[in-house]
Order: structure tokens, then C-alpha cells, then sequence
């Protein structure tokens, strides 16, 4: 007799088998409906497999035959459930949305979404981040977490044929996934071999005994690679450029579920296998996840792309979550259990919450990028009128982005202020000195988020078209629309009432801390921790209620329709429109010393005189700092060892074979003198 | 045949083997060069043979003997056939070596040295006649590599990988006491097939460049 967990799981990773196979025979016309139907039915299995598990149906199964030496080994705890049912939910989103998205726009000019590779990769990279939480033994895990990142790199690349810096994305993508797979594999594989075994449950058995060296290496290890699928600063470099370079639904489900998966490496790993350790690996995970917060919304508020706006958004929220994972730990190595479960309840809490606005985001991004072609949004703009639905989607989104108050994000990012503000008489001095700087760095990111999302949504969906792209752009087909209602939807139902997720996030910190149970209340909730309250229903409701009376109230007064004041210029045009740029600028020069903008001034002046000016040329970058100083040297090191190592091989086939020769020779030498 | 007759034919082979390889390296004729090898391979089938007679002819020693009458078909007729006919035509000289011929011979001693001490510790395993002597497909084995590294024509690269091939032959035979049938058959197969496709390759080249000089290739990397 199988749990409802088992069936609805084999349910989604067949459906998702069957949609692979859908997407590579059927005939191009039906191909996307085809496939993505399927996906979607996965992608709800697995909802309905996540749910089951969280609310403490556990499921574990063993399948020696499947693989060879080790076997499979599946279980489905609440924790995992938790992920399984946030990727279903975004794989149901993402897929419904690329039905119609993968269709060409009716100009003619396809980019190939519907071509056999993307169509087939995209439900086993669904059925991968699948698997990953719900492996249960050091093998499995390793074998799910590399068929996803090879077939999310597959995805990453699906358009290189439209664009050079896809390649050069996917490049990245790939280098950088897989140092991290290294690191997993390093850490995992010697936390089995000191164990001596390799399934889950072995580990926690063993986890106890071990010196702390190697608990230490071990968590150094696996930390380092699952930050760098987290997007955590500065592992980060991958990410701003390959979510912007896929497909946007395939940048929905990276983004919004295959990064969490770094943050459940975190949590299995830390709190579960390894049953909690010293101080200061949760201040590496608090540091990290501040510092990421910070830089990556920075970033964010002063990104033009708007789909690389959105992908460093990512890094900050990321970072949110493991500012809640490390205060967790902290706090539960100082024995404040309570506290310590708020901060991890907070932090799962921000990753369903982030999976959902984030989802919502990149596929509106992907409707404007469909519609328009573009992705900048100094040449956006104006697309309310033309896209009504998608303007609409892309609000809810930015509200719950921003964390205020009506928004998703909102309720976590309170929920973590309070576990951090909470947690401050506990756990002695450095508690006492780290909690307040985690505070005062997620408050600060909260601002700049609001900052950031203003920008997005004024420039890009506001005020007048700047390009006659922008100016073009129609309605995106009802799939599209269908994927992003579903996704606005869980976002307004978390904004309102998140108590029902209390219960499930419930079950999945106490997979890690028995007994405790933070969030209590329907309505308002209570924490447990500490003696405070939220409630967004009564918040919306009185917010729409006074906004409703404002409204009354103005209809009062007598209205005229009047031309905006021009100063007298005569017609305001686009041209003199705030961009993205210009509403940056401000942010830029604040944070100067940080960002380090390059800025390229070119006067020239006309042959006559030099006080007349013939053209004036400005350019302004933001490129990535961390990236410039710490990874631009590494790359040029390997580069130069590259291209030093080509005199190596001069074309002749004598030295080829020389080196054979030398090498064998010197290796008998070596076996005749050393022996 | 007593045991004293029996090491002297099986070192009469072996030494037979090696001159064979250490003379590739000082001729410099290619139709000399086919020659030593057509005798080397004679050397080689000797020696299987002589391996076999010393079995006994019932059952497994008949068995080598039959192998050996096959190596000596393929190694000592089909082969230098197909390397001759390769000459027709060609380059009949090795001019100009990487490594002049004295410093070959040279360096096949040092070869020689080289194999004998690694060797140390399978002989030691069971100092037999016929494992005493793997030093020496050992040594044929490494100088097949250099003439390999070191000569210039696609011929006498040919030649060289041939020794390697009868040099690890011989090392199967002596250490093993024979190699089953079908094991020979499968290297005697693979190595036949190289040769031909060596051959059309070689042809080409001098098709294509008028000469069978590897280093013309170079201008063909990425």
C-alpha cells in the first residue's frame, strides 16, 4: 500500500517522463500544447505530492535495479515536500505560459522554443528539481542535482542562435554549476565515506561522532556549492547572466524553484544531516545571505535589463533566505529554540513567497520581451494600455517584490525582521552584535527593493512608449495570460492569508527542530517567539477600504480633463521621460564607491571653435564589481595557461607522440629508481 | 627437446627479435627496413614455436604451434607484402632522422637498460627461461615507440607501430605460455586492418603531397 505522497510523486515524475517523450515525437504544431499539458499535470501531482508530504505523510521508497552500485534511494519528508510542492506550482505556471510562449509571435520569426530539444528537456529538468528533494541518499541526490543542472544548461542555450551572449551565458552557467557539483560531491562524499555509508539516514546517525574538522570541511564544502545555485555573492556570476538569456519560462523555474534547491542543500545538509554545528558556520551563512541581500539589490536597482533586474532580485531574495537560515542556526546553537524556529519558519516562508512573485515576474518580463523584443527598459514603456493583462500581472509581482505591505514578500520579510529583532537578548555577545547589522542590512535591502520595483514598473509599464517596439506591443496569447493568472493568484492568496501555510511550514522545521511550532492564527498570525502579531487580511481590507473612500470622496469633485503643465516647452514627449537610467542615477551616485560605474564622456568639439560643441557621446555601464576584481583575473590566469599550453601542440605528429613516449618512459624510470 | 636445447633456441629467438628492432633503427633503406621486419616477425613465430615444442605436442603445445604457424603467415609474409607494395612508387630512403642513427643506438641501450630493470620484479615472480627473456619484447616494445617519435616517413611510422604490436605479442606469449587462440586472432585482425588502412593512408598523402613526411601534416592542427 503506497501514501497518497508515493503515488502522487510516481504520478508527477511519469507525467513528467510522458511530456518529455511528448515533446520529442510529436509534430511541431501540437508540440508545445502537447508537452506543456503534460508538464502542468506533473507540476499539480507534485503540488498535491508536496502538500501530502508537509502535512506528515512521509514516503520513503528503495530501488536497488535503477541504478547501478548504489541503487536509488527516495524519501519524502515534510521539508522536501515543501520543495516539491514549490516546484510543482511554478512548473505548472511555467508551463501552461509556454504553450503559448513558445509559439512564434504572429511576425513570423520563431526562435525555435518549439523545437524538440527545449520541448523535451524542459519536463526532465522539471522531473530533476523533483527528484532532488527527494533524495535520500548521497548518490541519488548527486545523480538528481546533475541531470538538473545539465538539462537546465540545455535550456539556458536553447536560444544561441539568436543571440551570441547566450553562449557566453551558458558558458558561465556551465563552468559554474558544475565547480559547484564539485564541492557537493567533495563534501557529500566525505561525509559518506566518514560514515561509512552514504544513505540520509546513516549520515545523521554518524553526524554525531564525527570530529569537528571534518563536520567542518564537510559544511564548508557543500555550503560553497549550494550558495553557487543559490546565487549567493559572490558565487553568483552565473546567474544575472543566464536567467536573462533563457527562455523566460525557463527563467521562471530557475529562479523561482531550481535556486531554492540551494537553499534546501543548506538546510538538509546544516541543520538536518549534519544536526547543527559551531558558531561560526552560521555566521559564514548570515554574512553571506547580508551581503548578497545588499549587493544583489543594489545591483538590481541600478540594472536596465529588466530580466537581469529580476535575476539579481533573485540574489537578494536568496540572500534573505539565508540571513533567516544562518540566524536560525545561530540561534539554535545558542539553545533558543523557539527564536530559532520563527527564523526558519521566516526563511522558508520567503522562499514559497519568492518562488511565487518571482514567477509571476519573469513570465510577465517574458510577455514584454515576446510582445516587444526587448528587455531594456530605458526603450520600454507605455505598456499598460497595450498590455492591461500583463501590466497587471507585473504590478502584483513588483508589489510583492518590494515587501510592502499587500505584497507576498511582505509577510516573510516581517516575519524575519521579527525573528531577527526577537532573537536580540539571545545567544550572548555575538547574537548581540550580528543580529542588529542583519537588521539594519535587511532593512536597507527591503528600501532598495522598493526602489528598484518602482523603477521597473513605472519605466517599463508607465508614462509613454519610448520605442515603436514598445509601441507595437499587443496582448500576449490567453495561455500566456492563463500561467501568469495562476501565478498572481498564489501570490494574493500568500499575501492575505498565509496562516494556511502555517501547518506545512510547520512540518518542515520540525524535520529539524522537533516540537516546534512558530506560526499560530488564521487570520492574524501569532508568533510564537515572539509576543507580536500580523495580519494582512485587515491590513488589505482596510487599506482597500480607505483607498475605496478616497475614491468616494473624490468623486465629489468636479474634474477636468487639462493638458499635463510643459513648462511652456510646448507637447511633452517620450524623449523627456524619466528612463530606468535617470531614475537610477540618484542611487548610483549614493552608492558610487560600491558600484563603480564606468562612464565614457566624449566632447567633440566642432573645427571652428572649440566652444562649440558638434556631438556630445555619454556612456554609462554598471557592470558587476565582484565580478571584475575576483573572477576577471582567474579567467584571464586560465586563459593565459590556455593559450600557453597551444605551443604544446604545434600540428606535429612527432611531438604528440613524444609526449607518449616521454611520458611512458618516465613513468618506468620513475617505477625502476623509486622502487 | 632437452632443457638446454630449449633456452638456447628460445635466446636464439629472442636475440633473433631484438637485433631485428635494433636494426630498424640503423638502416635506412625502407625496403631494408620491411626486411628486418618480415624477420622479426619470422623471430617472433620462432618463438611461439619454440614455446609450444617445449609444452609438448598433445593438446596445448599443438596449439601454439598452430599460432605460430599463423603469426609467421601474417607477420613475416602478409604484412611486409603490404608494407612493400606501400614503397612502390615512393620515398626509398628514411633521410634525415629526428635522432641521427648513432644516437638511436644509442638510445635503444638505454631502452634496453631501462626495460631490463623494470622488468625486475615480474621475473622475480618466476625466473623461468621464458619469463627471463620479457626484458627483451619489452625493450622491442619501447624501441617500436621511438622509431615511432623519431622517423620521419609514414612507412617507417608503420614499421614502428608494428614492433610495439610484435613487441607486446611476445610479451603475452612469454609471459603467459600462450595466449588463447582467439585473443591472437582478434590482436592479428586489428593489426592487419591497421596496416591496410595505413596503407590507403599513406598512399593519400603522397597523393596529396607528393611525399609521406609526417611533418608536411603540421599545417592540418585547429
Amino acid at each position: 500500500m503506497t501514501s497518497v505522497t508515493g503515488a502522487a510523486l510516481s504520478a508527477s515524475l511519469g507525467a513528467s517522463l510522458l511530456a518529455a517523450v511528448a515533446g520529442a515525437a510529436l509534430p511541431r504544431r501540437v508540440r508545445p500544447a502537447g508537452a506543456g499539458l503534460c508538464t502542468a499535470v506533473a507540476g499539480a501531482a507534485a503540488v498535491v505530492a508536496g502538500v501530502a508530504a508537509m502535512t506528515g505523510r512521509s514516503w520513503s521508497a528503495w530501488l536497488p535495479e535503477l541504478l547501478p552500485l548504489a541503487g536509488v534511494r527516495l524519501a519524502v519528508d515534510p521539508l522536501g515536500g515543501l520543495f516539491i510542492a514549490v516546484t510543482g506550482a511554478v512548473a505548472v505556471c511555467a508551463a501552461v505560459y509556454g504553450v503559448g510562449y513558445a509559439r512564434p509571435p504572429r511576425d513570423g520569426h520563431g526562435h525555435g522554443l518549439d523545437g524538440r530539444t527545449v520541448q523535451a528537456v524542459l519536463p526532465l529538468f522539471v522531473a530533476a528539481m523533483l527528484l532532488v528533494p527527494a533524495a535520500a541518499s548521497v548518490s541519488t541526490f548527486l545523480v538528481a542535482w546533475e541531470l538538473m543542472a545539465l538539462a537546465s544548461l540545455l535550456l539556458v542555450v536553447a536560444e544561441h542562435r539568436h543571440r551570441a551572449s547566450v553562449g557566453t551565458a551558458g558558458l558561465w552557467y556551465a563552468v559554474m554549476t558544475h565547480l559547484g557539483l564539485v564541492a557537493i560531491l567533495a563534501g557529500l562524499a566525505g561525509l559518506a565515506a566518514a560514515a561509512h555509508g552514504e544513505s540520509f539516514d546513516r549520515l545523521r546517525a554518524a553526524a554525531e561522532g564525527l570530529s569537528p574538522a571534518v563536520r567542518g570541511a564537510v559544511f564548508v564544502a557543500t555550503f560553497a556549492g549550494f550558495a553557487s545555485k543559490a546565487g549567493i555573492i559572490p558565487l553568483h556570476v552565473w546567474l544575472p547572466r543566464a536567467h536573462p538569456e533563457a527562455p523566460s519560462h525557463v527563467s521562471a523555474l530557475m529562479s523561482a524553484a531550481m535556486v531554492n534547491l540551494g537553499g534546501y542543500g543548506i538546510v538538509r545538509v546544516g541543520f538536518d544531516l549534519l544536526g547543527g554545528g559551531p558558531v561560526w558556520w552560521w555566521l559564514l551563512v548570515l554574512a553571506a545571505g547580508a551581503v548578497s541581500a545588499l549587493y544583489g539589490i543594489l545591483q538590481a536597482a541600478v540594472a536596465t535589463d529588466l530580466k537581469r533586474l529580476l535575476a539579481y532580485s533573485t540574489c537578494e531574495n536568496m540572500g534573505l533566505v539565508l540571513v533567516g537560515l544562518g540566524a536560525g542556526g545561530l540561534l539554535l546553537t545558542a539553545g533558543a529554540r523557539p527564536p530559532a524556529a520563527l527564523a526558519l519558519t521566516a526563511a522558508l516562508l520567503h522562499v514559497v513567497n519568492h518562488a511565487a512573485f518571482k514567477t509571476l515576474l519573469f513570465l510577465a518580463a517574458g510577455s514584454v520581451l515576446r510582445a516587444t523584443g526587448l528587455r531594456d527598459l530605458d526603450a520600454l514603456g507605455g505598456l499598460r494600455t497595450r498590455m492591461p493583462l500583463t501590466t497587471a500581472a507585473f504590478a502584483v509581482g513588483a508589489l510583492a517584490a518590494s515587501a510592502l505591505p499587500l505584497g507576498n514578500g511582505f509577510v516573510s520579510e516581517w516575519l524575519l525582521l521579527q525573528s531577527l529583532i526577537g532573537s536580540l537578548g539571545e545567544g550572548g555577545t555575538i547574537s548581540a552584535v550580528t543580529m542588529p547589522v542583519a537588521v539594519a542590512a535587511l532593512a536597507l535591502s527591503a528600501g532598495l527593493a522598493v526602489a528598484t520595483f518602482v523603477k521597473a514598473f513605472g519605466t517599463g509599464f508607465l508614462a509613454r512608449p519610448r520605442t515603436p517596439q514598445a509601441q507595437a506591443a499587443a496582448e500576449s496569447p490567453a495561455t500566456m495570460g492563463v500561467g501568469m493568472g495562476v501565478a498572481a493568484a498564489c501570490c494574493l492568496a500568500l499575501a492575505l492569508v498565509p496562516a494556511f501555510t502555517a501547518p506545512g511550514l510547520a512540518g518542515a522545521v520540525q524535520v529539524v527542530l522537533p516540537g516546534q511550532d512558530a506560526l499560530t492564527g488564521q487570520v492574524t498570525l501569532r508568533l510564537a517567539a515572539a509576543s507580536s502579531t500580523v495580519s494582512p487580511l485587515l491590513i488589505a481590507v482596510s487599506v482597500v477600504g480607505a483607498v475605496a473612500l478616497l475614491r468616494i470622496a473624490m468623486i465629489r469633485r468636479a474634474r477636468r480633463r487639462a493638458r499635463l503643465w510643459d513648462c511652456g516647452m510646448g507637447p511633452l514627449n517620450a524623449r523627456m521621460e524619466y528612463t530606468a537610467t535617470s531614475f537610477a542615477e540618484p542611487l548610483q551616485r549614493v552608492f558610487d564607491d560600491v558600484l563603480a560605474p564606468e562612464t565614457d564622456l566624449n566632447v567633440t568639439p566642432l573645427a571652428e571653435s572649440a566652444y562649440l560643441v558638434e556631438s556630445v557621446t555619454y556612456r554609462a555601464r554598471v557592470g558587476d564589481r565582484i565580478e571584475r576584481r575576483l573572477y576577471r583575473p582567474v579567467v584571464a590566469a586560465a586563459a593565459a595557461v590556455g593559450e600557453a599550453a597551444r605551443r604544446l601542440a604545434n600540428g606535429s605528429v612527432h611531438r604528440y607522440l613524444a609526449y607518449g613516449f616521454g611520458t611512458f618512459t618516465g613513468v618506468l624510470i620513475l617505477l625502476a629508481v623509486t622502487r | 627437446m632437452s632443457d638446454v636445447t630449449y633456452v638456447r633456441l628460445l635466446d636464439l629467438a629472442c636475440g633473433a627479435f631484438l637485433l631485428a628492432a635494433v636494426l630498424v633503427l640503423w638502416r635506412r633503406d625502407l625496403a631494408a627496413i620491411v626486411r628486418l621486419f618480415a624477420i622479426q616477425g619470422a623471430a617472433l613465430a620462432a618463438l611461439v614455436a619454440v614455446l609450444g615444442v617445449h609444452e609438448g605436442l598433445d593438446g596445448h603445445g599443438a596449439e601454439l604451434l598452430a599460432l605460430g604457424a599463423g603469426l609467421a603467415v601474417l607477420r613475416a609474409v602478409v604484412l611486409p607484402r603490404l608494407l612493400r607494395r606501400a614503397i612502390v612508387g615512393g620515398d626509398v630512403r628514411e633521410t634525415e632522422p629526428l635522432v641521427n642513427v648513432a644516437a638511436s643506438l644509442v638510445v635503444a641501450a638505454g631502452l634496453a637498460l631501462l626495460s631490463y630493470a623494470v622488468t625486475r620484479p615480474v621475473v622475480a615472480l618466476e625466473p623461468s627461461p621464458a619469463v627471463r627473456a620479457v626484458p627483451v619484447a619489452l625493450t622491442v616494445v619501447l624501441i617500436g615507440f621511438f622509431v615511432l617519435v623519431t622517423r620521419r616517413r609514414a612507412l617507417s611510422q608503420v614499421v614502428g607501430f608494428l614492433l610495439v604490436d610484435n613487441g607486446i605479442t611476445a610479451v603475452a606469449f612469454l609471459t603467459t605460455s600462450g595466449v588463447p587462440l582467439i585473443v591472437e586472432l582478434g590482436v592479428s585482425l586489428d593489426v592487419l586492418l591497421a596496416v591496410l588502412v595505413l596503407q590507403v593512408l599513406t598512399a593519400r598523402m603522397r597523393a596529396a603531397f607528393g611525399g609521406t613526411d609526417l611533418d608536411d601534416l603540421r599545417e592540418l592542427r585547429d
